[in-house]
């Protein structure tokens, strides 16, 4: 991954110019705030990428993969609420596990039922989405939930090396393995195809069943650690709560590189996405502005980046057909050519 | 339902590549056997509910439809021309009914008020038609507007409630009646034959239909989806702002989270939206329903909640039931096409 930023920009355009945004938004908050630039602000930034930064590549993966799903926030939630409920009576190692593989199960689910019934991801995701937020309810007896020993908060909080918490370390770890295998493996690469190309790699053979439930099943594994975090760490849980994790996540993959047709992007790309969004949201945080101006700004961002996705798709498409009608009347010419030379 | 039934499985039966006779069989019955089982279960809940079969309890039903019926009327349109759904319903109608709300206590009257909240629906539908028309994702492009309306709404009225007196001009349609009924039930009532008339009689419902099916087909024969998309919004946004009017009418007053979860039982109002959509059985890929189903799907909705709440149920289990519905909806549905119109 020794890259000159030259040849990055030639392999990669997309990538290059969310790193790009990515230091442009930093330095403009770092020029007009001098309390953004210091160490502690650098700790708030990597304790909000450890909760957005799981959430977002998960959509990323999805977005990959041609698909979108839209029950991550319910899934985090219902983590959130089991983990938070059951830290109490099993400790906060069996509460985890037991949480996260409910969320891996129910995104492992949510992937067979998607590639067996072959329907699109949005019509079913939409569906679990609610029912997930019923089980959360059910699950917490429609309360917020709440821990009674702040021991594991605390600890989870911990600065360690001046900018990281047990946290933002576990998360890191999971972005690099996560980075690992979408590089280097096989799955990977029928994630991919299925993705940007999803006839051709039918055509060729790849089995729908098995990419569909293995990026759904690290969907679902990745929110779930999103929402253990944000519930241990607050030491509260509300099965109605993180709403807004869906359209921050997808704001971040956005940035981070992928097409809505899939097939694009990457694990590098979900983590300088979330950055982006971090900086900007802690540089907002920084200047004292409301939450629903926030909002505005994101918003306006995505709808941005979508405008600029979407027009040059439509470039691409123009230009393909023009080369395509070149080429034909290339072939016609030649072969007039050829008829009227020899009669 | 009943013609709607015998169509779908003659489809389906003369399908040629569906050859278990098990699929068979549930294929050509299946979706009778379906309602056959929802009408027994209901009738039997309803039966022994007390106080559920009343006249008075059944206007509650139809009443307490109405509101999510409409947008989800307008939102029939968006979902049947192919465009799937809209995630900034609930967002439209914050905007509008704060919009609508400053207009009513700034003494402009309900006309003037009316058609502001409504120009506001227009305008921000018809941009989010547009960016879907010219190729953008319809799901990413209405989340993001959803980001920006909500916050306009929210700055608009700096987050608080914004109320109006109460003898004012709007009453009639927030709490008044005709014939015994609620104004918003007839306004329902009414928006639900005109809609279906719309779609089954109008060249502009045929038109939504064929794009609806079969996008490049709509393009080659002229009717291209940028046109549409921009329609079929603009009736979806209009919707919310009816809702949002009719809404503020009844309580005299505005805030922009009305529509969030902290309104109503079943949390999120878009989502509810959309799952009175899929209820009624539309196919979420477009070219497939009616606005008929969806008002089917609104009163069914209602009338399970009515019991649960009659029952004694909290919202836990109640979000649970609806959010079992549409899962349930969308499986029997997607099972029974699996055959047919594969989405690769």
């Amino acid at each position: 991954m020794t890259l000159s930023p030259k040849k990055l920009l030639a392999r990669d355009p997309n990538l290059s110019f969310a790193i790009l945004l990515m230091i442009a938004v930093y330095a403009a908050f770092a020029f007009s705030n001098s309390n953004f630039f210091s160490v502690n602000s650098g700790f708030a930034t990597m304790e909000r990428f450890a909760v957005l930064g799981m959430v977002g590549l998960a959509l990323t993966l999805c977005i990959i993969a041609g698909e979108i799903d839209l029950s991550i926030g319910s899934n985090a939630a219902l983590t959130a609420v089991i983990v938070v409920q059951l830290t109490d009576a099993l400790g906060a190692g069996s509460a985890i596990l037991i949480g996260i593989t409910c969320a891996t199960l129910i995104g492992l689910v949510q992937g067979f039922l998607i590639a067996y019934l072959k329907v699109r991801a949005i019509v079913l995701t939409v569906g679990t989405l609610m029912l997930l937020r019923g089980v959360a309810l059910f699950a917490s007896g429609e309360k917020t939930v709440m821990l009674t020993d702040f021991d594991v908060p605390d600890f989870i909080q911990t600065k360690m090396f001046v900018f990281f918490s047990p946290a933002s370390l576990l998360v890191i770890a999971m972005f690099i393995l996560v980075g690992v295998f979408m590089r280097y493996t096989k799955y990977a690469r029928e994630i991919y195809a299925i993705g940007g190309a999803r006839k051709e790699a039918i055509a060729s053979g790849v089995n729908l069943r098995r990419p569909m439930m293995i990026v759904f099943a690290i969907s679902g594994f990745c929110a779930g650690v999103g929402g253990a975090i944000i519930g241990l760490r607050s030491g509260t849980a509300q099965p109605l709560g993180l709403q807004y994790l869906l359209m921050v996540a997808t704001v971040a993959a956005f940035i981070g590189g992928v097409s809505i047709l899939g097939g694009k992007g990457g694990v590098i790309g979900a983590a300088v996405g979330t950055l982006t969004v971090n900086f900007l949201n802690t540089g907002l945080v920084f200047n004292v502005t409301p939450s629903y101006v926030v909002q505005v700004y994101m918003g306006t961002l995505l709808l941005t980046v979508i405008v600029f996705q979407t027009m040059s798709q439509m470039y691409e498409s123009r230009r393909q057909r023009q080369l395509l009608l070149e080429d034909a009347d290339r072939t016609r010419r030649s072969l007039m050519a050829t008829f009227s030379r020899s009669p | 339902m009943k013609s709607n039934a015998i169509q779908d499985g003659a489809n389906i039966a003369a399908s040629p590549g569906v050859s278990a006779q098990g699929r068979d069989f549930l294929g050509r019955h299946g979706f009778a056997l379906f309602v056959a089982l929802l009408v027994l279960t209901f009738a039997f809940a309803a039966w022994t509910t007390p106080g559920y079969l009343t006249v008075f309890n059944i206007k509650t039903i139809v009443r307490d439809a109405a509101l999510v019926g409409i947008m989800a009327i307008g939102l029939t349109f968006v979902t049947l021309s192919g465009n799937f759904f809209l995630l900034s319903m609930k967002e439209t109608a914050a905007l509008c009914i704060i919009a609508f709300a400053m207009g009513m206590s700034n003494e402009y009257g309900f006309v003037l008020s009316l058609l502001g909240a409504v120009a506001i629906a227009v305008v921000s539908g018809a941009i989010q038609g547009a960016l879907i028309g010219l190729g953008g994702n319809p799901i990413v492009v209405t989340l993001g507007a959803a980001g920006i309306l909500y916050g306009a709404a929210s700055w608009w009225s700096d987050n608080l409630v914004v109320s109006f007196r109460r003898p004012n001009d709007a009453e009639w349609l927030g709490t008044g009646s005709f014939m015994g009924l609620p104004s918003i039930t007839i306004a329902f009532i009414l928006i639900a034959l005109l809609s279906e008339w719309v779609l089954r009689k109008s060249r502009f419902g045929r038109q939504v239909f064929l794009i609806g099916a079969n996008r490049a087909a709509g393009k080659a024969t002229g009717h291209e989806n940028f046109a549409m998309a921009v329609k079929v919004c603009v009736i979806a946004s209009v919707c919310c702002a009816f809702v949002a009017v009719a809404f503020a009418a009844q309580i005299s007053s505005a805030q922009a989270n009305y529509f969030s979860s902290e309104f109503g039982s079943s949390g999120d109002f878009t989502i509810l939206v959309i799952a009175t959509v899929m209820v009624g059985g539309n196919s979420i890929m477009g070219g497939y329903g009616s606005t008929l189903r969806t008002s089917c799907g609104a009163l069914f909705i209602a009338a399970v909640d009515n019991m649960m709440v009659l029952q004694g149920f909290n919202s836990g289990p109640r979000v649970l039931s609806v959010g079992l519905m549409i899962v349930l909806s969308i499986l029997i549905f997607a099972y029974l096409r699996r055959g047919r119109r594969t989405e690769v």
